[in-house]
């Protein structure tokens, strides 16, 4: 029994690991080998040839950069925002904070998806699109990011706080020096979040880039031309370049990721 | 004195620019929407005239929007028992010890490292009729993008792939927190496999079950991405869904007030499917 759940098992997540697999291992086939038949699973001769072409026959690398600056960016100016806002509304006392809380953690249940036209005529209206500010926009809000780090920030006692500000500290060194340090975990699961999902978003910086040199690379990637043209092999380069990195931190981050979900959602 | 005041001010300061995106990026467009979709609204985007619910009668009469909603539904009909089933059994097999089982949980939480655009387009390229891998490691020719039916089988594929990694961490750490003594013991007194997983742990589970069963069914109604790369809501219209069809309408055909209308319905649907199941969640899950 024991065995055949771990044989299962394994065969079962050897399915979902397999579009991972087959883009690495397409990424080095030859332009043949994605007609042969039977169909291959290794490349006949392992060729850098798709990642060569992937660079040269696109700008992939400015494409690369765009995602890097949007998502660093957006991560900075989204996680100061939460930060800033769940500080106030778990250490401050002042009128209307509970109305406004609600206010702010109620966008969540507004879907970002069904606001995309109005969104997008605001970002025109403010001269924004092909502009780095108008892909990062409508992400810099994370009511999830202020909800948990005001849950978080609840379990320190507002004393310490009314201490430290008798002492003489102002509250940019009680938030630097005493909150942030005694929250990384918290503050650094939800700041790669934001830059997973800035990075990842397809459909926002879709619709308000025009211009070729301002595509992220998730909306570049489906625009290279290589996969219309059945020319798979850089396509695949493309992708694999892309994802490894991330597959790598998940894979060596294996144990955290794990134990922040079930913290984060189960309660303990 | 100024002390007094700045005590008053901070607050407001500290938390203005998230309040600021909030009306702007949030609530802003969600008046805009609902308002343009009672009025006609030029390519500019500026509203011209009341109409009332003429745009809803048209758009509940076009038949395009006839088959976004009955494709919404039906990819939700099949995606969500699909996806609940596939990411529960993977948490289930492989919640066990050693070096194996950490494999597998490893490869079952993967794709979530696979970004939305990437994941698409492998996809797209491994289920290529012709040249796709995958009609050739099952013999068969499938039309994954020809055939209605299939191409709504490769639209679940899709989504599956894309939550199963979330998906998984939360099951299974969710499985990881029914207390080890307690399965030992059943297992002692002689339950079964199956007895184990229906009077012990589906309990303890069931909220974050619920979680999942909610998040699932709002993103199944909210599918557009996805559309957009694989089939273009091909063929046929068969997998053209609400926001699918409303980009179509925003961004191509530049209607706006259309676009608005089924930007409504989709709120509509949302608050109702989240408050039902809110409701349900009150009502029928006990935790412990």
């Amino acid at each position: 029994m024991k065995k055949l759940v771990a044989l299962s098992a394994t065969l079962f997540s050897l399915v979902i690991f397999f579009p991972i697999f087959y883009s690495l291992s397409a990424s080095f086939f030859t332009y043949t080998d994605f007609t042969s038949i039977p169909a291959r699973l290794f490349s006949s001769a392992p060729t850098f040839e798709n990642y060569r072409r992937a660079f040269t026959e696109s700008k992939l690398e400015r494409f690369l950069l765009n995602s890097l600056i949007t998502a660093s960016l957006g991560t900075i100016v989204r996680m100061t925002i939460s930060v800033l806002a769940a500080y106030t509304f778990s250490f401050f006392s002042f009128k209307g904070r509970d109305v406004l809380f609600v206010l702010v953690v109620a966008t969540m249940l507004l879907p970002s998806d069904a606001l995309l036209i109005a969104n997008y005529s605001t970002i025109r209206s403010l001269r924004l699109t092909d502009s780095y500010l108008g892909i990062i926009a409508t992400s810099l809000l994370a009511p999830t990011h202020i909800f948990m780090l005001r849950q978080y920030f609840k379990t320190v006692s507002p004393e310490y706080r009314e201490a430290a500000i008798l002492e003489g500290c102002s509250d940019t060194r009680f938030l630097t020096t005493l909150l942030i340090p005694i929250s990384k975990a918290v503050v650094i699961t939800l700041a790669i979040h934001s830059f997973s999902t800035i990075f990842n978003d397809y459909l926002w910086p879709l619709l308000v880039t025009n211009r070729e040199a301002m595509r992220t690379v998730q909306v570049a990637l489906t625009m290279l031309g290589f996969s219309e043209n059945l020319d798979y092999g850089p396509q695949f380069a493309a992708i694999t370049l892309l994802m490894t990195p991330i597959l790598i931190a998940f894979v060596v981050m294996h144990k955290p990721i794990q134990t922040s979900v079930s913290t984060r959602f189960t309660g303990r | 004195m100024k002390l007094y005041r700045t005590w008053k001010v901070k607050p407001y300061v500290l938390v203005l620019p998230a309040l600021l995106l909030a009306v702007v990026f949030a609530y802003r467009p969600f008046v805009i929407t609902i308002l343009n979709s009672f009025h006609t609204v030029n390519l500019g985007g500026v509203r011209m005239q009341f109409v009332g619910v003429e745009n809803y009668q048209r758009l509940f009469a076009s038949e395009s929007f006839q088959a976004s909603l009955s494709n919404t539904l039906r990819f939700t009909l099949f995606f969500v028992p699909t996806n609940i089933t596939i990411c529960l059994s993977a948490a289930l097999l492989s919640n066990r010890e050693g070096k194996l089982a950490t494999l597998n949980q490893i490869f079952f939480f993967l794709p979530m490292a696979v970004g939305l655009s990437s994941a698409m387009m492998i996809i797209k390229m491994m289920f290529n009729p012709s040249i796709g891998i995958i009609n050739h490691l099952i013999g068969a020719d499938i039309q994954w993008f020809n055939d209605p039916k299939a191409a709504m089988a490769l639209l679940v594929i899709a989504g599956v792939y894309l939550d199963i990694g979330f998906n998984f961490l939360l099951l299974s750490a969710a499985l990881r927190n029914v207390p080890k003594e307690l399965v030992e013991v059943a297992n002692l007194e002689g339950a079964g496999k199956m007895s184990i997983f229906r009077y012990l742990q589906l309990p303890l589970i069931a909220p974050t079950l619920v979680f999942v069963l909610m998040t699932n069914i709002k993103d199944a109604m909210l599918i557009s991405s996805p559309v957009l790369i694989l089939t273009e809501g091909g063929p046929f219209r068969s997998t053209q869904t609400l926001v699918y069809q409303m980009y179509l309408e925003g961004f191509k055909s530049g209607n706006y007030a259309m676009g608005s209308a089924i930007a409504t319905v989709v709120f509509l649907l949302t608050f109702t499917i989240l408050l039902s199941l809110l409701h349900l969640e009150r009502r029928r899950v006990y935790y412990q």
